[in-house]
């Protein structure tokens, strides 16, 4: 991004290209304001990109770019022109790294229906299971309250290297029932399988050498006092 | 005496992007400029060593995308006339900056670039520029990798395993096509590995691939020797894995050699530089500017004062960041050899479009590592097939889910920009088992219908659409075609579900997706 390339754009392409970029621009400004702004929010974008450490996936990026149309689609936000939903009722959950796992579903609309006639019915919310066994029971679990219309989280989970299943649940007082669940998942480690003091003296140097600190593989697990940290989304 | 052994795989793919009901796309601009900047110059280099028989071996991983567009008679057509419109433009260029002592020698830089392109694209290699490639492994220079139908990120889909072996069986069947015998090694796309991937990938084969450090060193149990020699899992597929020191070297896109002030500068181009009644005929639909592949400027420094580009301060860079390179792999080897029982191997893995296309001066570096080593006895260069067959026997250890995106996990393809996508693919493989499920048999016009399912379940899935739609770029192409292979594939799932068959629309899109001809929906059955 430079001044040539953004003075390639219109004024109202401009103006939408700071928007998507999180900058309340007061309407009217001249062009050279609005480049200027422009300018500094891809600076600060810039750093923070590079202190994110990702320079593989940053480079690949370049193949792809070619046009200022990468600036002004970077500007469009549209909503995607297919069907949400399936109309089915299912859960699915992927894990996206040792902490995180992304979960979406839905309920059937006749489902909703039925479930909403019957007396009692408060809402659904979705059970992690630690450890599922073959009769659908887990070691543990938390529960976590989600809204009619809401179809997709991204659930914290407090242990890695541990095998997890999400049900889909419909609330009825204290009663419930699991009307979906996930496949079983394990989260990945993020720390050696064999603890660092355990590693022997040629084996650790050689881990060093591998740049395990550089790749910030940590020793010991992060032990975190919240279970849900919630979803990225609005 | 040898301590260390380098291996050099360059991962070259590019998302299908082949767009015949236009005259020109903007897309396919992206394999133009990688066959100009990097595939073809590549080939030039390999020609060059070989004539002067200074050794060297690269292991090449070529996406089954990729190797669809390249044998591509509509592409190679349009490859083609880009390059006679490149040509006029370094005509025009000349005439314009000829008599510039600074941009003159460039501009006949391009011109000359662009001609070599033009006679080697044609005529040396009559456009075949796969079979160009296959020579070279004939010779034993390369090692040639398949990887991924569609580079689907497959950690994603391990709760499908039929959808992680229709990525690998597609992508098998592909190379047998293009290069005539199976594939032994396997690029895993965007290194996303997860334990029991090696299963399916056994199952076709294939033997050896290649994980990211973060994933090796979480393995189980944690490798003796770090990144210095591959693990075998417990199915004896071999995992190699990518070494960090020597990556990021090249990788830093701040502290890597291509930061360096010398080299050109990427981003400046006449396509945003000059007024658009010069460069009109040469950018998108005359008037969205585009890179023409003319910069003139050098990367100096984070503004946008640049200083001009100097072709021979560069390639005198180029060679030293050859030397710097093999000199700290030589002093890694050194330390690491002093702990092993063998010489330490360090994999480099990088994408082959970062030589040439966005590192202009990258072939010229990886020319003069090969011509520096050759002057040396503490480094060779080995293929993973060679280093496999030199070293067969390795520590048992099962790699980790992983990644080479930020993180080191999926992150990159799975965030709130892209999370949206798996609803529909999801929901798309699992109709397209049951469509494999329900109609074992089929032959005819409902065959072909089925397999165009097959192909339009295999295009949502590249891992490049949702990494577009992540970092912004041609991120409403992207979506277009997710969006285009959702749709068309419920199309044909409601045909079938009541059994009317729309056959000229059908026809139109085999010949719009045309990827995998010889595509068998009953890669998706269920495995017993």
């Amino acid at each position: 991004m430079n001044v040539e390339r953004l003075n390639g754009l219109s004024l109202e392409a401009l103006y939408a290209l700071a928007e998507k970029m999180g900058l309340d621009l007061p309407a009217g400004l001249e062009r050279v304001f609005v480049v200027e702004a422009v300018l500094e929010a891809f600076d600060e974008d810039n750093e923070e990109r590079r202190a994110s450490g990702d320079a593989a996936i940053h480079i690949e990026e370049k193949k792809f770019s070619g046009s200022e149309l990468d600036e002004i689609d970077a500007s469009l936000d549209a909503a995607p022109c297919i069907v949400g939903r399936y109309n089915e009722t299912v859960i699915h959950c992927v894990p996206r790294d040792h902490e995180w796992a992304f979960a979406f579903w839905d309920v059937r609309d006749d489902e909703q229906d039925l479930l909403k006639a019957e007396g009692g019915f408060s809402g659904f919310f979705l059970r992690v299971v630690k450890n599922p066994s073959h009769d659908g029971k887990g070691s543990s679990g938390f529960d976590i309250p989600v809204e009619d219309d809401d179809n997709h989280w991204y659930i914290h989970l407090p242990e890695q290297d541990t095998v997890y299943r999400l049900d889909l649940c419909a609330r009825f007082g204290a009663k419930f029932r699991p009307i979906a669940h996930s496949h079983a998942f394990r989260t990945p480690r993020s720390v050696l399988t064999t603890a660092d003091d355990g590693l022997e003296p040629k084996q650790a140097a050689l881990a060093g050498l591998s740049g395990i600190d550089h790749l910030m593989i940590q020793n010991l697990p992060d032990r975190h006092p919240s279970r849900i940290l919630g979803g990225f989304d609005d | 005496m040898q301590t260390g052994t380098i291996a050099l795989v360059l991962n070259a793919h590019l998302p299908f992007v082949r767009q015949p009901d236009y005259p020109r796309f903007l897309e396919e601009r992206w394999l133009f400029e990688s066959l100009s900047e990097t595939y073809l110059p590549l080939l030039r280099l390999f020609a060059r060593l070989e004539a002067e028989h200074i050794p060297w071996k690269l292991t090449m991983a070529i996406s089954p995308t990729l190797q669809a567009m390249l044998s591509d008679k509509l592409l190679r057509e349009r490859y083609s006339s880009w390059l006679e419109t490149q040509l006029e433009l370094a005509e025009r260029e000349l005439a314009r900056v000829g008599s510039d002592p600074v941009q003159g020698p460039l501009a006949r830089m391009y011109h000359d670039l662009y001609r070599q392109n033009l006679e080697d694209f044609n005529v040396l290699h009559g456009g075949n520029i796969l079979g160009a490639i296959d020579f070279y492994f004939k010779k034993g220079r390369l090692d040639l990798l398949t990887s991924g139908a569609t580079q689907a990120f497959l950690p994603i889909y391990r709760c499908f395993p039929e959808a992680v072996a229709a990525q690998v069986e597609a992508s098998v069947v592909s190379y047998r096509a293009t290069f005539g015998r199976s594939p032994s090694g396997f690029w895993m796309p965007q290194l996303g590995w997860y334990p029991g991937v090696e299963s399916i990938l056994a199952a076709y084969g294939l033997s050896y691939s290649v994980v990211s450090t973060r994933g090796a060193m979480l393995g189980k149990p944690t490798p003796k020797a770090g990144s210095y020699a591959p693990v075998a899992c417990p199915n004896g597929f071999t995992a190699f894995v990518r070494d960090v020191a020597a990556t990021e070297a090249v990788w830093s896109e701040t502290e890597g050699y291509p930061a360096d002030p010398a080299y050109r500068d990427f981003y400046r181009d006449i396509g945003f530089d000059l007024p658009l009644d010069y460069v009109g005929p040469y950018v998108e639909q005359g008037q969205i500017r585009t890179f023409t592949g003319f910069k003139y400027w050098a990367v100096t420094g984070p503004g946008d004062d640049k200083k001009p580009y100097d072709p021979e301060l560069a390639s005198a860079k180029a060679v030293e960041h050859a030397e710097n390179f093999l000199y700290n792999r030589a002093r890694q080897a050194r330390k690491a050899a002093a702990l092993m029982d063998r010489p330490p191997l360090m994999v480099a893995p990088y994408d082959a479009e970062l030589f040439g296309h966005w590192w202009f001066e990258g072939i010229q570096w990886l020319e003069a590592l090969f011509r520096k080593a050759q002057g040396t006895s503490e480094l060779a260069f080995t293929t993973l097939a060679e280093y496999k067959k030199n070293w067969p026997d390795n520590q048992e250890s099962l790699p980790e889910f992983s990644s080479w995106g930020d993180g080191g996990y999926a992150g990159i393809w799975l965030e709130k920009a892209n999370d949206w996508v798996y609803r529909h693919t999801f929901k798309m493989i699992e109709r397209m088992i049951e469509l494999a499920e329900r109609f074992p048999n089929e032959s005819g016009l409902r065959e072909r219908v089925l397999n165009q399912a097959a192909r339009e379940v295999l295009l949502s899935q590249a891992a490049d659409w949702p990494f577009l739609l992540r970092s912004g770029k041609s991120g409403s192409f992207a979506r277009k075609q997710i969006e285009d292979a959702v749709t068309n594939f419920n199309r044909i799932y409601e045909m079938l579900c009541a059994n009317t068959v729309g056959t000229e629309w059908l026809t139109r899109l085999e010949k719009r997706n045309n990827i995998f001809p010889s595509i068998n929906y009953r890669i998706f059955r269920r495995k017993r």
